[in-house]
This record gives C-alpha cells, sequence and structure tokens, in this order.
C-alpha cells in the first residue's frame, strides 16, 4: 500500500503535558482519511507536525516520500487548513490567495485563486476585505488556501467548524469531489461526518493510535446489517429462511450478519423478498456498526 | 532564487498591510506630526535668530521667517548652532552649502526615523505568530524568506513614512518662510531622507528581533523601543568611558562602540562615503541574523 502520510512513534510533548505519545499511523495515497478522536487526542498537534509549525520530539514524520516538513520539497504540494489561525483580514480575499498562490510557486496565481474560490463558491466575494466575510466565510477562504493549486496531499483540521448546515454539506461534496485525485486527511471530532465521508479511518486517543484501517473494515459494514421493519417477525422464520445464527431478532429490529460482503448482499435480497410477500415494511437499514460506537469500543479497550 | 522571490512577495505583501492597518497608518501619522510640528517650531526658531541677527547688524526685522537666510548661513550664530547639531567643526563647515530645512530634517530624521522603524517592526512577526496567521505562509516557504521578506517589508514601509516626513517638510518649508527653492531644497530632503533611513536599518533590524523573540506585540514594541533607546545610552557611555575611563575600559568601549549604530552617525553627515552607509546595512542584517536564527526555531 502506498501512503501519503505515516506518523511512526511520533512523540510531542508541551511542558508536562505529553500531548503524542508513539503516535503511528498511516494514510494511504488517494483515499479521503479521516482522523477521529476526542478534544485534545493530538489532532491537531499531529497536524502541525506535519505542516511544520512544530516539530516532534520523538518519532519521524513521512510527507510524500520524504522525512519531515520540507517547506521547498513540498512547495505546493501539501495543503494544511490550521484549526485556529487567523486569516490576515485587512486583504481582499482574492489578493491573499494570489499571495499565497505565488508562495507556493503556482505558475498561474490568479487562475489558481480564483479556482480555489469556485471550489468554496466564494467568487463573488473576491475584491472584498477577509475581516468583512462572516465567521462560516472566512472559515471557507481558509478551505480554499488549503485547496489552493490542488496539492497532493490536504490536511484540514475540523473543515466544517462554524459552518452552516447547507454550508457543510457543500463543503462535504467538493471534498468527495477530491477523492481518488488527491490524498486527504480530515480531522473531526464528528463521528457521523468522518463516516459520510472516509474510506480510511485513524482513531486516536491520549495522542495514540487506537485502531486504524479502511471505513468497511471498521465498522464491519461488509458483514452485519441491522433492519428496522414495521412489524415484529418470529426469529424461527428467519432462522429457516437464512439459516442458524445468520440474524438476530429483538422485536423489530434484526441484526443481519454474514461472512463475506456478497453474502451479506445475498441474504439482504433474499430477507427483502421474504419481508414483502408478509407485508412487512423496511424503516431502514444500517449497515455495520456506527463509526462513534467503534471508536468507544477501540478508545475504553 | 526560489527564496529570494519569495523575500520579494513577502516584502511587498508585508508593505501593503501594514499600509492597511490603522496601527501602522497612525505610527506614520505620529512621525509626520512629529517631523512637521519639530519643523514648524525650527522655522519659527529660524525667524527668532533673524530678528536677533537683524537687531545686531542694525537693520529692519522682517515678520516671515527665512528673509535674512543668506547673512544668517553666513553668521558665527549659525556655525556654532550646526557645530552643536552635528557634533564637530569640520562638520558643519561642509554643511553650510545645503539648505537649513534639509539639514534639520536629517537630524530629526536621524532622531526618529529609527523609532518609528523599531516601533512599526516589532509587530512584524509577533502579532501574526499570537494569531497564528503566519502558518499559512510557513506552510509555502523557508522561514528566513518569511524573516527577510517582512524585514525587507517594514524597510519600505520607513521609506514610505520617511518620504511622507520629507513631503510635509517641504510643504513647510515652502509655505512658512521665504528663501527656498523648491528644486535644490527638494532634492536635499531627498538625500536627507535617504540618510535618516539608513541610519534607521539597524533599528528596524531590531524592532524584527524583538517580534521573533516574543509572542505579544506589544512586549515586541516594548523591546524594540527599548533597544533604540538603549543604543544610545550605550554609546554615550561608550564614549565617556574612551574619553575617560582607565585604558583597558577605553579599549572595550572603543571595539564595543562599532556595534552600535550611532558609531556610524558621524559619516551619514559627510557628504559622500560608503563605509557608514554600508556598515549600518550590514549591521542591520547581522540582527535580521539573529531574528532569523530564532525564528527557524520557534513554534509557530
Amino acid at each position: 500500500m502506498r501512503v501519503a502520510l505515516r506518523f511512526e512513534a511520533v512523540t510531542r510533548r508541551f511542558g508536562r503535558r505529553t500531548a503524542l505519545d508513539g503516535l503511528d499511523f498511516r494514510a494511504p495515497t488517494g483515499t479521503i482519511v479521516g482522523l477521529v478522536g476526542p478534544n485534545g487526542a493530538g489532532k491537531t498537534t499531529a497536524f502541525s507536525l506535519v505542516g511544520g509549525f512544530l516539530r516532534p520530539h520523538a518519532g519521524r514524520v513521512e510527507i510524500l516520500g520524504g522525512e519531515g516538513f520540507d517547506p521547498w520539497r513540498l512547495k505546493g504540494r501539501l495543503g494544511v487548513l490550521p484549526q485556529d489561525a487567523e486569516l490576515p483580514d485587512r486583504h481582499p480575499v482574492g489578493a491573499l490567495l494570489v499571495h499565497l498562490a505565488r508562495l507556493q510557486g503556482l505558475a498561474s496565481p490568479f487562475r489558481a485563486a480564483d479556482a480555489a474560490l469556485e471550489q468554496v463558491r466564494l467568487t463573488d466575494r473576491r475584491r472584498e476585505p477577509v475581516g468583512s466575510l462572516s465567521h462560516g466565510m472566512r472559515r471557507r477562504v481558509a478551505v480554499a488556501t488549503a485547496l489552493l493549486g490542488s496539492p497532493e496531499l490536504i490536511l484540514l483540521d475540523e473543515p466544517m467548524s462554524g459552518l452552516d448546515p447547507m454550508q457543510a454539506a457543500s463543503l462535504r461534496d467538493v471534498l468527495a469531489g477530491l477523492r481518488g485525485q488527491t490524498t486527504l486527511v480530515v480531522s473531526s471530532h464528528d463521528l457521523h461526518e468522518v463516516e459520510r465521508l472516509s474510506d480510511w479511518v485513524v482513531m486516536i486517543a491520549l495522542g495514540r493510535c487506537v485502531r486504524e484501517g479502511t471505513l468497511v473494515e471498521i465498522t464491519g459494514r461488509a458483514e452485519v446489517a441491522h433492519w428496522h421493519l414495521s412489524a415484529p417477525v418470529d426469529p424461527a422464520d428467519l432462522e429457516r429462511l437464512l439459516g442458524a445464527g445468520a440474524t438476530r431478532v429483538k422485536g423489530e429490529e434484526i441484526e443481519l450478519r454474514a461472512g463475506t460482503e456478497a453474502a451479506l448482499d445475498a441474504a439482504s435480497v433474499t430477507l427483502m423478498g421474504w419481508l414483502a410477500s408478509r407485508d412487512i415494511a423496511v424503516r431502514g437499514i444500517r449497515r455495520g456498526a456506527g463509526l462513534e460506537r467503534r471508536f468507544l469500543e477501540a478508545a475504553t479497550g | 532564487m526560489t527564496a529570494l522571490r519569495d523575500v520579494i512577495w513577502i516584502a511587498g505583501f508585508e508593505t501593503s498591510r501594514a499600509l492597511r492597518t490603522w496601527r501602522a497608518l497612525s505610527l506614520v501619522a505620529v512621525y509626520c506630526v512629529g517631523t512637521g510640528g519639530s519643523t514648524w517650531l525650527f522655522i519659527q526658531f529660524i525667524g527668532l535668530l533673524e530678528r536677533e541677527l537683524a537687531t545686531t547688524l542694525g537693520v529692519a526685522q522682517t515678520d516671515v521667517p527665512g528673509a535674512m537666510l543668506g547673512q544668517l548661513v553666513e553668521s558665527d550664530l549659525w556655525r556654532r548652532i550646526l557645530t552643536g547639531m552635528v557634533g564637530s567643526e569640520d562638520r558643519g563647515d561642509l554643511l553650510v552649502a545645503i539648505p537649513i530645512l534639509a539639514i534639520f530634517h536629517r537630524w530629526v530624521g536621524f532622531l526618529l526615523v529609527p523609532l518609528f522603524a523599531a516601533t512599526a517592526s516589532a509587530e512584524c512577526l509577533a502579532i501574526d505568530v499570537a494569531s497564528r496567521a503566519i502558518r499559512y505562509e510557513a506552510l509555502r516557504t523557508g522561514r528566513t524568506p518569511i524573516v527577510l521578506g517582512r524585514w525587507a517589508g517594514q524597510l519600505l514601509l520607513s521609506a514610505v513614512a520617511s518620504l511622507a516626513g520629507a513631503a510635509i517638510t517641504a510643504g513647510l518649508g515652502l509655505w512658512a518662510m521665504v528663501g527656498n527653492d523648491p528644486v535644490p531644497l527638494a532634492l536635499a530632503l531627498l538625500d536627507a531622507t535617504a540618510r535618516a533611513w539608513l541610519f534607521a536599518v539597524p533599528a528596524s533590524a531590531f524592532g524584527v528581533l524583538a517580534s521573533s523573540l516574543v509572542k505579544s506585540a506589544a512586549w515586541a514594541r516594548v523591546l524594540a523601543l527599548g533597544g533604540v533607546v538603549g543604543s544610545w545610552v550605550a554609546f554615550g557611555a561608550c564614549q565617556l568611558a574612551s574619553a575617560r575611563g582607565a585604558p583597558w575600559q577605553a579599549a572595550v568601549a572603543d571595539a564595543m562602540v562599532s556595534v552600535l549604530p550611532q558609531a556610524w552617525l558621524g559619516g551619514l553627515w559627510e557628504p559622500r562615503g560608503v563605509i557608514a552607509p554600508l556598515a549600518l546595512v550590514l549591521l542591520g542584517g547581522a540582527i535580521t541574523s539573529f531574528a532569523a536564527i530564532r525564528f527557524a526555531t520557534r513554534d509557530l
């Protein structure tokens, strides 16, 4: 597996407090990686190490095939949205992006700035000073700085923070559209958001990685489905239909299990037909366990 | 080459950013008011001297300053004042041909431009480190180009402020005085502005150094101003030790004084000469190098 970003036993302290305590994780190239963890888990510190804003006290960070942050090697190849960094607020949005595009060494800084503004749907605000924008719009400008010039690796620290639901949905679409084109690492403590967006999930708690893998592996989406029905069913009927141990019934809830994704799909089709023949409606299906449950299991051992 | 290009982009952005902020604009305004106010007082002083000279010569007094400039410049009184301003009789003799206002502007510039440059430069890193806005540039270029670019931007800002001060002096000279030829006055003021700006190069670098050491812009300003005032105190102490101290004290003072900008001030009064400007630029560069070293290892 090719990786765009790798942390190996990385430790970073702030005085007596250890923010990262031997953190190990990988971000496979071309995937959307969700970095999840509670507040204070070390997500922002990890991002700051990648952006070169902080240095590790031990361990190594491999970025796009090279050791550590090097502004000259990574010029134009790395985009980072820092969580708490304020934007210089006196300049017009367009002028700020053009300045940053020039520092990235982009051949057409004006075109790159326009494209980034287009992505976050702020083209009409190009001439307005950053300071005159609402909090949500400023956040989108900050996201635009990270997307500028389509870097190979983009890290977004809490990108949806401060956005209203429409803005968040729109940004989610933009980020989903980058799948396969770039490696995107998104940190969030909103696990539903990560679940909707990510292919690969890294769970960190107290500065350590507690679990990492594909979203399908972690949530068990290939093996388990939870069905919510309009009426209760008899477990014995389901055992006859799908075999012993394939289902667990609790009132109107069915947990359907299979060894592979294909087997789960086949069992689902059979079950759907059987329910239809008995006029039982399916009110909802959820594949796998929620990321939240998996995170709690991993974090509490 | 890429690093040099980044320095130029950052310098341009820094200057335009400074000119968009009220803090920098207020500093430019304070400098202009200081220059304008002191020039106006100086013009009144010239008027006073001329009235005294008229009484001595037994001629009619004039109401507008400048009517007796020719006689004033040739008088012993003016020569004594000039010697007092530049600290040496020989240097005073060299300046007789320069318009009086330009000499005064040079003198005021040597006092005020370093204070302006140090105060303005003290903001250039600290304020963005505190707000973390520096991260947007730090991700895209090396830290040394950031320090050098911001210093260069502040030097440009000092040049803009100095030119604005010179324009005010020229305006006052032509409005409140007679006997000033516009073109020679403008050229002499430009020359004075360039010299004052050169003297402010180390002060601006000291502001950048202060800005690289602390996170609070207010503390950086205090440090920077303290540094500029402290350099005058240190220069005075070195001169005293050199003149009146024991031989070893004099030797130490003579060695120390060369790293103070004031040691090169005499050279800036000379009509020509490149040693003093070169030394001041090198001194500024050396101070900024310390800032770059500190900034390179700092958490952002």
